[in-house]
């Protein structure tokens, strides 16, 4: 807590758990209860910088992305919430126009 | 897999000959072999390679790599992803982690029967397996690296990844017979010839399965090799059967000597593996990063020549640390494979066809297409009688 400062009541209490040693260790939680916890916005660029190195053509690294909730903003969470999302589009390159917006009032 | 992680002679002539004519042969075996599997007519050995993966809907493709023909569709109980499979050691059952990340099912090549599946997830204890899953040399058992969280109703508790053992003879909704508390971050497996499970995960662990005890196999994450960065590993992918290798690949920058100046660094591929028959591990460089890949394999025969790929094929000479060639492909691939005897290279994932081609020439010889695509699914490759 050396650059941090707590400013309410909740994060004093957790400041002073962690001096004292009580404070749980913060883990991840690997994707396993939602997609949220994943952000790795990398689809705009390359690790250099450019776009040669992506994924030829995207759909090509459409399930690969989304399956294991690496692609969290821009599609539904399919390992938890919305496992059907693509189950009219076994192949990602022919029927991308069966991946619809979804609607947790449709789900329920 | 965001892109941003770094993450022959006359011989071979008349092997292309033989695909080139065969690829007019193959015959797409469609949705409905898989509830009663076709038993084809085939020439040719007794034992062949046979690769098998998995694509959606929910499909494992038995594809005969003599005929380059898709000769079983076996349906799965539950959706494909993840579709990481291993093959038991007699070469009858396919064991392939699906039902999103959920559990694993048993699949008989021969009949397509469901001969086994596991039972994760208990109460309101959520497990996820990302990737991770082997089988015992002798096929008695199945280990899965378990990501477990308990979905309270005011909060999620990450409980502590664990390794599961279950009984392969368990049947249907199998429950471990043992758990041991595991590394996090695991998100590839392998079992060597004396039954010691390694865990991919910040560094390669090497587990007791009948004690628990594990220890470091391998340092990666915790390598501190002053001439180098920490390295860089992307590994969902058991591609290593044909070399009896776990093998996995990173990318690092070695500084140039005396310096820690990461401009003037070199950017390198390498991979760590160990050797399944004997135990030995390895790690190499193998070649400059000079565009992303996900896997990469040494050809069978050949362990300085290394392939690897994503948006393009790169064959490396780890000797000189060099690209030897580059082969513009059709579209992305994750996995690069070959042939038990190295003559053939094969790229499969991502979409739905898996590109064969000669492994001397680089030349294709066909696309194999499968029920759809595969995602992050790894090709797995063996040799087994004729079915």
């Amino acid at each position: 807590m050396k650059h941090l400062k707590a400013v309410n009541k909740k994060a004093q209490q957790l400041a002073e758990a962690a001096e004292q040693g009580q404070a749980d260790e913060v883990v991840a939680m690997q994707t396993v209860v939602g997609c949220a916890a994943t952000t790795d916005p990398g689809w705009e660029v390359d690790m250099f910088g450019t776009v040669a190195g992506l994924c030829q053509p995207m759909e090509a690294d459409l399930y690969g992305c989304s399956d294991p909730c690496w692609w969290p903003a821009q599609v539904p969470d399919t390992m938890n919430t919305y496992p059907d999302w693509t189950k009219e589009a076994d192949s990602a390159a022919k029927d991308w126009r069966n991946l619809d917006s979804v609607y947790p009032d449709e789900e329920e | 897999m965001s892109t941003r992680v770094i993450i022959g002679g006359l011989l071979s002539c008349l092997f292309v000959l033989s695909g080139c004519s065969r690829q007019e042969e193959a015959v797409d075996a469609g949705p409905s072999a898989a509830a009663a599997p076709p038993v084809e007519e085939s020439s040719g050995p007794a034992t062949r390679d046979y690769m098998a993966t998995v694509s959606r809907p929910n499909v494992v493709n038995l594809i005969d790599l003599h005929d380059n023909k898709v000769v079983r569709r076996c349906e799965l109980p539950s959706g494909a992803a993840p579709g990481t499979l291993v093959v038991s050691p007699d070469r009858n059952i396919a064991y392939a982690l699906s039902d999103s990340f959920g559990n694993v099912f048993g699949v008989s090549l021969e009949t397509c029967e469901v001969v086994f599946s596991t039972q994760q997830s208990e109460g309101n204890v959520r497990v996820k397996t990302i990737g991770s899953l082997a089988v015992s040399p002798d096929g008695s058992e199945i280990y899965t690296h378990q990501n477990r969280v308990t979905l309270n109703s005011d909060h999620y508790q990450v409980e502590t990844p664990r390794v599961a053992v279950f009984d392969t003879a368990g049947g249907l909704d199998s429950r471990p017979v043992r758990t041991f508390e595991a590394p996090r971050q695991v998100t590839i497996m392998a079992t060597d010839a004396k039954g010691a499970l390694y865990l991919g995960g910040a560094d390669i662990y090497r587990m007791d399965v009948n004690t628990g005890e594990y220890e470091i196999a391998l340092a990666s994450r915790s390598l501190d090799d002053p001439r180098y960065t920490q390295r860089d590993i992307l590994s969902v992918w058991p591609i290593g059967e044909v070399n009896r290798e776990f093998v996995r690949m990173y990318s690092v920058a070695r500084y140039q000597e005396g310096s820690d100046d990461l401009d003037s660094a070199d950017w390198l591929w390498g991979y760590e593996r160990v050797d399944l028959e004997t135990g030995a591990t390895e790690d190499r460089d193998f070649g400059p990063l000079e565009v992303v890949l996900f896997t990469s394999l040494r050809r069978p025969g050949h362990p300085d020549r290394v392939y690897g790929v994503l948006t393009e094929l790169k064959e490396f000479d780890a000797a000189t640390q060099s690209v030897l060639r580059t082969v513009e492909l059709d579209h992305t691939y994750y996995c690069v494979n070959f042939s038990t005897d190295g003559s053939r290279l094969y790229l499969s994932g991502a979409l739905s066809d898996v590109a064969v081609y000669d492994a001397d020439s680089l030349e294709k010889i066909t696309n194999i297409q499968l029920s759809g695509d595969m995602g992050m699914a790894n090709s797995y490759v063996f040799s087994r009688g004729t079915i």
